[in-house]
């Protein structure tokens, strides 16, 4: 009965915690989606490299600042050239801003020069939900166990003025920096900023 | 088939032809100014040497959108001011009337809509010399939401003319309205106190009181979970408030800061130490 007790709590503790997302130290939530190309991506197929997560929106202005200035591409391109596995995911619900279709996901792929690992469709909002994600941008870094090491802005200049990236400090850039080398993520959780996802209600 | 290449191009030579000829920022057309009206004005019909004038930024908002307060919650960006004074004048701070909540579940947002005025006092230098003429001017950076956000940038000016004395400008009774909405400082006897427990942080406001609902606005971002149900439990002496603590937040904090709204639409300035100690009090 006792041990029942203390099952239970535990239980109701997880769902909790769960509601509000997923914390940094802890274990990253398993996902299962499907990208622009078709295929299907498992968080969990991805042990042992470092994931990071974008959320994306591409009507947004605040997401347009760091594509317009190549600046995500930027960071798509030097850190999957690290090995770095990165996920832009799209949780905007039909209808909404930002929702695309496959097909309209690889044009805008391949007019932005953008270079993710994969393009993410998540237009239920389930992995949106799963880890929170309140904005476009809004970044997660996951380390190769498993483990969220990140949780926030892109950088620390919540504008949508592109002139503001050059001297704005890069979160993600950061904190993959630091865990690569084996150091403590210094700054591991921020305000993240931008639009609010366009979850269906 | 023709058609189709000929008006793809043309909408092309259209749309960069329109571009051309768009204005520069700051100036009047662009895409935020459809949904919002924003003017800078002035309560005082004069400039006094050395003595503050009140001036306010407002936002004549569109249905349905909004803008931010200076923590915008979960989304969004706070308005920025960036003025342009003549020599020797000096701007304070902007004041906050208290927002609204913008719920959008589990997520909440910090903002105004309808209308607001951001009011800021600017005190000119007491040599000014009577009669002159000045210029004040400022750059409003705002973002503008419905579903949707924009972001908007004005360039807003005002000339007024330095006299002996000054009288309340038409734009008086907007000043007296929205001073309605800023926070004071709490009342000297009561007791507002914060600590940490476990996922929640505890707000005790003993006021003498205990029948009213306030709601809880933190001044800084990332310290609660904004779109948590504030649950209120009643005191012999007042009120306690549960709120739950952000996600994000690592670490202890040293200050709870924020605004307390009763629900007469009152609002009170909140900046206390968070204990750390689990405190000995009745269970609720």
């Amino acid at each position: 009965m006792k041990r029942n007790l203390c099952c239970s709590l535990v239980i109701t503790l997880f769902l909790i915690s769960s509601a509000y997302g997923v914390k940094v130290g802890e274990s990253a939530p398993e996902f299962q989606v499907t990208d622009s190309n078709g295929q299907v991506h498992k968080l969990s197929e991805n042990r042992g490299k470092f994931v990071v997560l974008e959320w994306h929106n591409n009507g947004c202005p605040y997401t347009a600042k760091h594509y317009e200035s190549r600046n995500m591409q930027r960071l798509q391109k030097e850190w999957t050239s690290k090995g770095v596995v990165w996920f832009t995911v799209i949780s905007s619900a039909p209808g909404k801003q930002g929702y695309v279709t496959a097909q309209q996901e690889n044009e805008y792929l391949k007019a932005m020069n953008a270079s993710p690992t994969a393009a993410l469709l998540d237009p239920q909002g389930d992995v949106g939900r799963l880890y929170s994600a309140k904005t476009t941008p809004h970044m997660f870094v996951v380390n190769p166990a498993g483990v969220l090491i990140y949780d926030g802005a892109i950088d620390s200049k919540p504008t949508t003025d592109q002139a503001d990236i050059a001297s704005a400090q890069n979160y993600v850039s950061q904190a993959l920096g630091e865990a690569t080398a084996g150091k403590a993520v210094s700054v591991p959780t921020s305000r993240p900023y931008g639009c609010s996802v366009k979850y269906a209600h | 088939m023709l058609n189709r290449f000929f008006i793809r191009p043309l909408g092309i030579f259209l749309a960069s032809a329109v571009w051309l000829f768009l204005p520069t920022p700051g100036s009047a057309d662009q895409p935020a100014d459809e949904h919002v009206k924003l003017e800078l004005i002035s309560e005082q019909d004069a400039i006094v040497p050395g003595k503050d004038l009140w001036l306010g930024f407002r936002f004549d908002l569109q249905r349905e959108w909004h803008t931010y307060w200076i923590n915008p919650g979960d989304s969004g960006e706070a308005p920025r001011i960036e003025w342009q004074l003549p020599a020797g004048f000096q701007a304070g701070a902007i004041q906050w009337p208290y927002p609204e909540r913008l719920s959008t579940p589990p997520f909440a947002d910090y903002g105004y809509e309808d209308q607001v005025l951001l009011m800021a006092p600017v005190r000119p230098p007491a040599q000014s010399r009577e009669g002159e003429l000045q210029k004040i001017a400022a750059t409003v950076r705002y973002l503008v939401c419905r579903d949707v956000c924009i972001p908007g940038q004005k360039q807003l000016e005002l000339s007024l003319r330095v006299k002996s004395a000054a009288a309340a400008s038409p734009a008086g009774e907007l000043f007296r309205s929205a001073r309605a909405r800023l926070p004071s400082p709490a009342p000297a006897s009561w007791k507002i106190s914060a600590a940490s427990r476990g996922a929640e942080f505890i707000l005790d406001l003993k006021t003498g009181k205990s029948a009213m609902v306030p709601q809880f606005f933190p001044l800084q971002a990332e310290q609660i979970e904004n779109g948590a149900r504030q649950d209120a439990s009643m005191l012999p002496d007042g009120i306690r408030l549960h709120l739950k603590k952000s996600k994000h937040l690592l670490k202890p904090i040293p200050r709870l800061k924020g605004v307390i709204v009763l629900a007469s639409g009152k609002a009170y300035v909140v900046d206390v130490p968070v204990s750390q100690a689990r405190k000995s009090g009745r269970k609720q």
